[in-house]
This record gives structure tokens, C-alpha cells and sequence, in this order.
């Protein structure tokens, strides 16, 4: 299927698990059948045959090459067919495509994450990465937020950060239940227990735009300065090579010059929020 | 400029032998207006030349409407495009450097580009909406193209642009490059007549540097009383040389479809779960301007408007972009 100077030609990958995250959100497992590898951050274009194809970031660690992991929440017309595959199936891949998170330039420095929502997942992989350099790190502290308690995914993932040297993790939701003895109110409400020595850090922010847009004006608040905060921005994306146009903003090309950008890089595009 | 020569019945006869190994395209003026043909022996007397713009952009010659992108096709006759006005061969720079950059390169772009032998000609003359001297653009071309062609009363004059249109022109023994001087100053007088005439035209006419400065600092009230009479049919950016963006539909057995898409359409930044930052359509109406003058500009060397009107002519609301450019620069 794959001819490799054919752009738009995806490689196959075969769906070898499905775990459900929460009631709306799946881990596709998949091996693909060519080589695969990516750095943290980056996306591919994930393909139902015959159905469509959206743009992921995946949620396993790039230091694993042999299988891949997508977590997918049910939103649109190709992700309710994706949330019906079963394991043995076919998807297509395209990519790995854009610029991802640059971990090099974090080393040394203490590491504050922000998410809300799926973006947990871009940031699972962004966590993977870190632990794998963790010594060359000062400290990592993820910050999440969730709906509810049921819509937090990789629930084990935190209790294993928080026995991990150098990681903290932090979970709030903006809806308790009743078995929910934790923290309630959005991601940023976080910021406020967590001791971080600003100077020496840097802030990654990822999940749904509004928490993107609070969560980078809270951080600048606390004085984190433009440079220093990394945001995931997301944009309908149809090709990942910048081409298609889709996915302007401003004269950017979300898929091709980001989709992880410095805050410096796009303040002064009113686009970004929208 | 490096000139050759040829007699009108020379090149004729020169054609109709190169229609056995080339498909041949070249600008017709019929009832309709001028539009480039698929030339046949019999067609080659009627081909048009001096005047300015077919209808059709010629990125049409590249970039087709939909397309299945799964695998290359086998290989296509060498063509060749006569009669490109200078805005045609200008416009094909941006999509050039969007679909021949170097990391990912389109192989069904770069196939067609460098099959196709591209031959401009000079405008003597303008059409009613032409404004490409505003924004820089010759009406005859001197780079991008391979060769530009001019008819001068029974003499076909060539000048020679590119490497692949001097070897073009060194295979055809006919051609010779003695040129009279006296055609060279006709040639000239031509080309300084319709630059004349553009001038006078398009009188006011912010540049294109000027255009993306209105553009940014124009308020919404302005895109509301244009967008009022557009209906996002899409004529404009399906017509425009520089318009190239794309959908890629899925089809079974992983296959690519991929079709020419356009920001004017309903949807074009929709994404999972309904956000839509161009919902509204005076958004989706200052889209197109900040991407041809603000964004696409910000990012490559080549224009996103070279001028040639079009978008203008095929309006079915009547929108006149330049007469919003000239309300901008009136009320700046």
C-alpha cells in the first residue's frame, strides 16, 4: 500500500487492543507493519478504511518502536467508527508529522504540566519521554484536570508518578461524585498548591482550548515568562504536510510548524484562542 | 533577453509536428471569451496570442479538481501550455513552493510540472478588472516561465526564460536568433502601452505590501458589508491561480481522494466536536484576504495575488475586491 515517495499514502497498522479509558474515550493499541517512530508531541494521521482519517498525538512513549498507542475520545464522525473496531483490523497511518515537544531543551530544569481532558494523552507520551531523562531533569509536576471523576483516564498513571523520584502529580475535577475525595475545580486551581521555582522552569499546556487559553494567561500570571510556556495547539488538520490549508493560523501551519509552539511564537496572532 | 524567431507558418507547421510526441494546450479566444483548448492539427491556426487572460488558471493544469492520490498513474505525454499570462506564471510560485518543498514533495504535482513545457505570452492590452502591475507583476513575463511567446505580424518571437526552453527552442532548427531590432522595439512599445494602460486603470489601487497593512488593521464592519452579498460558493478561490488548498476524502482499501477545497466554504475549519473558528461568514470572508495578503505572504517569498481579477469577474454577488481595497485606503 505504501509507495514512500507518495505523501498521501498511509502505511498499515494492525489493531492489536482496545482499552476503554472511560465511557467516551479508547486506547487503540496498533502494530504497525513498516517501522514507526516518533518524537514526543508530534501526530500522525489515523485512518478508518474507507472512512476518514483525524489527526492524533499518540499517547505511548517513543522510545517503543515496535507498537503504538493512540487514546481517542468519541467526538465526530471518525471517531464513533474508530469506537466500534475490534481488535485484528486494519488502520492506516500517515506520519509521524510536525514538530513535538523539544525535551532536549528542558534538561536541567524543573517541568510543569498542565492538561485538561484527552490531553492527557499527548502528554502520557510527553511523560514517558521525561521519565526516560528524568536524570537530567530537576522535577516533573503534571497538573489535571477532568470533568468528573469517571473522565480521568490512565488513572493508575498518577499513583505511579507519584512513586517515581522527581514526579508529582496532581488530579482536580470540576464535578465531584460522591466517592471523590480530591480536589474539585478546573486544572489551574492546581497551580496554586504546587512549589515550583519558576526561573528555572518551563510550563506545558495541553487540552481543550479554553483551558489552554485560561491556563496560559493563569501561568503568565504566576510569571512564567512568553518563551517559557509550550502549548499543543489543535486545528483541523487534513493532510499533516502543509499543504492543505486546513489547519492556518495566522501564517503558521499548525500541522507543519507546530502543533507544539511557544507561547513567544503565536501571541501576537489573534487566531490562536479561536 | 536572449530572442529567437520563427515565421508564423513555420512555428504552425513546428506544432503540428510537436503534437506527435506532446499534448498541446494553448489560450482560444471563441464566443465565450478566451479559455486554454486541447489543441488539434486543425485547432492550431486558432490559437490566440498576445492577449491577456484565458479564463481558466493554470493551476488548473496541476492541481486537478479531485484526484485519487493512491499511486501514480503511468506516464502522461509530455505537455506543453501556450498563451500564460504573466499573473498565471506569477501565481504558479506559490503553489510551487507549497507542493515542491523539499521534505514533502507531491509527486503528482512535480510529475505534471516537469512534464509540461510552459509558454507565457505578453499581454498588449488589458482586461477590465487586469490590476497585476499593481501589485508588481509584469503583463509579460522575464522568469518562471520557459518561454513567452509573441506574434508580431506573421513572426513568432520567443524569448527564452529557462534551460528547459532554450533546449526546447536549440531541437527546433527553424527557429533562428537573429532577431530585428525593429521587433524588439515593438515588442517594447507593447509592453510599455499596456503597462499604460494598467496604470490608469487601477489608478489608487493600494500595492500589495499596502493591501496586507489595510487588511490586517480593517475592522469587522467592513468584511460584514462585503460578505453581505457573498453566498461562499467558493467561485473565487476555485478561480484564483494562487487557491490551492484540499480535502483528502477516504476511500476503501486506503485510498486517497484528494479534492480542492476552499476556506469560503461552510466547515473549512470544523473540527471533532463543532468548533468552528470560521463559522460565521465574514469571518470565512476575511479569511481569504489575510491569507493572500497577511498570512501567505508572513510565510513564503512568492505572491497569493498576482492581480489578474479573476476572483472578481466570477463573483456572482458582484463583490469587487478592490473597491473594498480602495474604501480601506480612502478611509485610512
Amino acid at each position: 500500500m505504501k509507495d514512500d515517495r507518495n505523501i498521501y499514502s498511509p502505511i498499515k497498522a494492525r489493531l492489536t487492543d482496545v482499552i476503554e479509558e472511560s465511557p467516551s474515550i479508547k486506547t487503540f493499541v496498533m502494530v504497525p507493519e513498516n517501522k514507526f517512530s516518533f518524537k514526543t508531541g508530534q501526530f500522525i494521521e489515523l485512518s478508518v478504511d474507507g472512512i476518514g482519517e483525524a489527526p492524533f498525538t499518540p499517547s505511548s512513549s517513543p522510545l517503543i518502536t515496535e507498537k503504538l498507542e493512540v487514546t481517542v475520545m468519541k467526538t465526530g464522525y471518525v471517531t464513533e467508527y474508530m469506537h466500534m473496531l475490534k481488535p485484528g483490523v486494519y488502520m492506516g497511518i500517515r506520519g509521524p508529522y510536525g514538530r513535538g515537544y523539544p525535551v532536549e531543551s528542558f534538561f536541567g530544569k524543573e517541568v510543569l504540566i498542565l492538561g485538561g481532558g484527552c490531553g492527557l494523552a499527548p502528554i502520557r507520551s510527553l511523560l514517558y519521554a521525561l521519565e526516560s531523562i528524568k536524570d537530567k531533569l530537576v522535577k516533573v509536576i503534571l497538573c489535571y484536570g477532568s470533568k468528573s471523576p469517571s473522565d480521568c483516564i490512565y488513572k493508575p498513571l498518577f499513583d505511579r508518578l507519584n512513586r517515581t523520584e522527581k514526579f508529582e502529580a496532581y488530579r482536580t475535577v470540576d464535578k465531584a461524585d460522591e466517592d471523590w475525595d480530591g480536589s474539585v475545580g478546573v486544572a489551574t486551581t492546581l497551580l496554586n498548591k504546587i512549589k515550583i521555582n519558576i526561573e528555572n522552569s518551563v510550563a506545558v499546556v495541553c487540552g481543550p482550548p479554553v483551558m489552554m487559553k485560561f491556563g496560559t494567561i493563569r501561568l503568565l500570571e504566576m510569571g512564567y515568562k512568553d518563551d517559557q510556556i509550550y502549548l499543543s495547539m489543535e486545528k483541523n488538520m487534513s493532510c499533516g504536510l502543509g499543504k492543505c490549508g486546513h489547519c492556518m493560523m495566522g501564517e503558521f501551519f499548525v500541522c507543519r510548524d507546530g502543533p507544539v509552539f511557544t507561547y513567544n511564537e503565536i501571541k501576537h496572532n489573534p487566531e490562536i484562542w479561536k | 533577453m536572449q530572442y529567437n524567431c520563427i515565421k508564423k507558418e513555420e512555428w504552425d507547421k513546428t506544432l503540428e509536428h510537436l503534437l506527435l510526441s506532446y499534448t498541446i494546450f494553448a489560450s482560444v479566444e471563441n464566443e465565450f471569451g478566451i479559455d486554454y483548448e486541447l489543441i488539434r492539427s486543425e485547432d492550431i491556426a486558432k490559437i490566440t496570442y498576445n492577449k491577456p487572460k484565458p479564463s481558466t488558471p493554470l493551476k488548473s493544469f496541476f492541481l486537478p479538481v479531485k484526484e485519487n492520490v493512491s499511486s501514480m498513474k503511468a506516464e502522461e505525454k509530455p505537455r506543453i501550455i501556450i498563451g500564460i499570462p504573466n499573473c498565471d506564471i506569477e501565481g504558479l510560485c506559490l503553489p510551487d513552493d507549497i507542493y515542491l518543498d523539499k521534505e514533502f514533495s507531491d509527486l503528482f504535482y512535480s510529475k505534471r510540472r516537469e512534464n509540461t513545457l510552459l509558454i507565457a505570452s505578453d499581454c498588449f492590452g488589458i482586461q477590465e478588472h487586469c490590476h497585476c502591475l499593481s501589485y508588481n507583476v509584469k503583463p509579460y513575463s522575464e522568469k518562471h516561465a520557459d518561454l513567452a511567446v509573441i506574434n508580431l505580424d506573421g513572426t513568432i518571437v520567443l524569448r527564452i526564460l529557462s534551460v528547459k526552453g532554450e533546449e526546447f527552442v536549440r531541437k527546433i532548427p527553424a527557429f533562428t536568433s537573429q532577431v530585428d531590432k525593429n521587433l524588439i522595439a515593438v515588442i517594447e512599445k507593447e509592453h510599455l502601452a499596456t503597462e499604460t494602460l494598467l496604470t490608469k486603470s487601477n489608478k489608487g489601487l493600494p500595492d500589495y505590501k499596502k493591501t496586507g497593512d489595510l487588511t490586517t488593521s480593517a475592522k469587522g464592519d467592513i468584511w460584514e458589508k462585503y460578505s453581505a452579498r457573498c453566498v461562499s460558493c467558493g467561485a473565487c478561490t476555485t478561480i484564483c491561480p494562487t487557491c490551492t488548498c484540499f480535502l483528502l476524502i477516504d476511500k476503501p482499501g486506503f485510498e486517497k481522494v484528494k479534492q480542492m477545497d476552499a476556506c469560503q466554504y461552510p466547515g473549512f475549519e470544523r473540527v471533532a466536536g463543532g468548533e468552528d473558528a470560521l463559522y460565521e461568514l465574514h469571518n470565512r470572508f476575511r479569511n481569504r484576504y489575510m491569507c493572500k495578503y497577511v498570512w501567505k505572504p508572513g510565510k513564503f517569498s512568492s505572491l497569493a495575488c498576482t492581480g489578474c481579477g479573476r476572483c472578481i469577474e466570477a463573483c456572482i454577488g458582484k463583490i469587487n475586491k478592490n473597491e473594498i481595497f480602495m474604501e480601506l485606503e480612502n478611509s485610512h
